[in-house]
């Protein structure tokens, strides 16, 4: 099997075992990726060299003889918002096309210091709205299950990476299911954090209270190591938890005997396709089958948490979007008569339809008068959400619902009715809202097109979720991400 | 609740072209006609005092960044200073 078709923890054991280089790895992940990327277009920036030059290193301080972490040499790949001192993150916009950052994101600080190799940054939905990743200035990432759909979004560089085998893992943001529900069309896991668990430090704001950075892979266990590696309190982001964290991969177990999960109902009824009902339902058969309990229950908010999410995040990318004027970083356009003629032009030109319509929405539900019907409302109802997941979790250890109503759409079938790309995200919104963890794992399929469940879990239970998706793993033979033929 | 996408997109700083105006304010208000489904609640909101936010202390630290740094990625510097159009007359 080529190197670039393994996971990272059996790369490492390889790396350890002195099987191959880091070099040999970097190569090959390297080569695949000049070879499939011009059909998926997952890459906004291939970092070939200053990749081969970091495994090189890493070779060198294994012949020295140097103790290195577990993901010492593994190549991953950076989604396009988070910032990479001196590589370009453009947040696959117009406005950022040059931008390079004076400054490394805390968690690449943390990629870096695990000795990990930056393989490139990835594309995605312009400022991450979107769930196609059709919102990018530069161009479509395409599905690698299937070349006519989408990748989903806005994380779709980083999961279509993942599962062409592009990089070992990738790092992606979710505000409202992007990374979750990307991985799901995609056919590999994701895992959006508990809120608060991973520094946003470097991160560009969408909306500061829902943004998580969170990892993606080919195993349970590649997420889980990534995870760690990622997590922990940052002094640099004022929302970070003041906590210690599990070493999730040696405590991943999969005897999930008396694990409670929650099934609720508002989350299968109408809207979902029915393929995605009997697969998620199906995987939950299994855990039951090995111990677990399956117990109904209620999230009756459940079909308001796409408006309460509109509404905040809008509001928030409003006020964050509100920096790229054209004066400090960034796009500035080339002829105006006035300063406000210039932020003007230059917010009009270089932002696309969609961010504009969120900017838009978010100055309209905060300004004058409309302050408390909209915003005011939606915050409270996150607090009704929140309150609905606290009391369900009560019974329950786990809540397992479909990521995404169906398989991957295909490229253009949503593109001119907004509300149609929102309903997308139904399954995923309300999770961000609550700030709980929750991680999709792929579940089946649907005419060949990989279908994904949602693991919930209550704040800062990433081991259980990790525990529940590595029983099911273990089930299903080890092996849950199926090698794409892309064509 | 209509949205007035005029005035919206001045507050906003951001102008919609004359031959896509009509297709945007059709969506505009497609969105709010969506968001605006929410229930009536009668509450009012409070800080959360289970947030484990913790400040950090109050330290001075010497900026780790060049002035010449943060200033690259400029649209239009001049003499170290950022440019921007007359704002005064």
């Amino acid at each position: 099997m080529e190197l670039y078709n393994k996971s990272a923890a059996e790369l490492s054991a390889m790396l350890k075992n002195k099987e191959c280089s880091a070099v040999e790895i970097t190569e090959s992940v390297m080569s695949r990726a000049e070879a499939v990327d011009g059909d998926v277009n997952a890459y906004i920036t291939l970092c070939k060299e200053s990749a081969l030059e970091k495994a090189k290193a890493v070779d060198a301080a294994i012949a020295e003889g140097k103790e290195l972490g577990a993901l010492a040499g593994i190549p991953i790949g950076i989604k396009d918002n988070i910032s990479t001192k001196g590589i370009k993150t453009t947040c696959a916009s117009k406005m950022l096309e040059n931008y390079e950052p004076p400054f490394n994101a805390t968690v690449i600080d943390r990629v870096n210091a695990n000795d990990m190799v930056i393989t490139g940054k990835l594309n995605m939905d312009e400022f991450a709205m979107g769930s196609s990743t059709e919102n990018s200035y530069f161009k479509k990432t395409l599905n690698p299950h299937g070349l006519d759909r989408v990748p989903g979004g806005s994380s779709g560089g980083s999961a279509a990476a993942v599962a062409a085998r592009e990089c070992i893992v990738a790092l992606g943001s979710d505000t409202g299911g992007s990374i979750r529900q990307p991985a799901s069309y995609c056919g590999v896991i994701g895992l959006k954090p508990t809120y608060s668990s991973v520094s946003r430090y470097g991160l560009v704001a969408f909306a500061s209270s829902l943004d998580q950075i969170g990892p993606l892979g080919t195993s349970v266990k590649d997420v889980a190591m990534l995870q760690s590696a990622i997590c922990g309190y940052d002094k640099m982001d004022a929302t970070s938890a003041y906590r210690d964290y599990p070493d999730f991969a040696a405590l991943l177990s999969t005897d999930v005997t008396g694990l409670k999960i929650g099934i609720p109902e508002e989350y299968y009824g109408e809207g979902i396709d029915a393929a995605v009902k009997t697969s998620v339902m199906n995987a939950v058969r299994e855990l039951e089958k090995k111990g677990a309990v399956v117990k109904n229950i209620s999230l009756p908010s459940t079909s308001y948490a796409i408006n309460a999410y509109y509404i905040i995040s809008s509001a928030e990318a409003s006020s964050n979007l509100a920096r790229f004027d054209g004066v400090k970083y960034g796009y500035r356009a080339e002829d105006y008569d006035s300063l406000v003629d210039m932020y003007e032009k230059t917010r009009s030109e270089g932002f696309g339809d969609e961010v504009k319509r969120r900017i838009m929405l978010g100055t309209f539900v905060l300004s004058s008068g409309y302050y408390d019907a909209y915003y005011k409302t939606a915050k409270l109802l996150q607090r009704k959400i929140k309150q609905e997941f606290a009391d369900a979790f009560s019974e329950v250890d786990v809540i397992i619902t479909p990521t995404a109503p169906s398989k991957a759409f295909r490229i253009g079938e949503n593109t001119d009715n907004p509300l149609k790309m929102y309903a997308a995200d139904v399954c995923t919104v309300p999770i961000n809202i609550a700030g709980l963890p929750a991680m999709s794992i792929p579940c089946g399929d649907d005419n060949g097109m990989p279908l994904g469940m949602q693991i919930i879990g209550k704040d800062f239970s990433e081991q259980t979720l990790f525990n529940t998706a590595y029983a099911y793993e273990n089930i299903m033979g080890g092996n849950l991400c199926k090698m794409p033929e892309i064509k | 609740m209509n949205i007035d996408i005029k005035y919206i997109s001045k507050l906003a700083r951001i102008k919609i072209e004359d031959d896509k105006f009509e297709k945007f304010e059709k969506d505009m208000q497609s969105i709010v006609d969506m968001v605006e489904n929410l229930p009536e609640i009668n509450e009012e909101l409070t800080i959360d005092r289970n947030n484990a936010m913790k400040l950090r202390e109050d330290v001075a630290e010497t900026n780790k960044f060049t002035r010449a740094e943060l200033m690259k990625n400029a649209p239009m510097v001049q003499a170290g200073c950022l440019v921007v159009p007359k704002t005064v007359e």
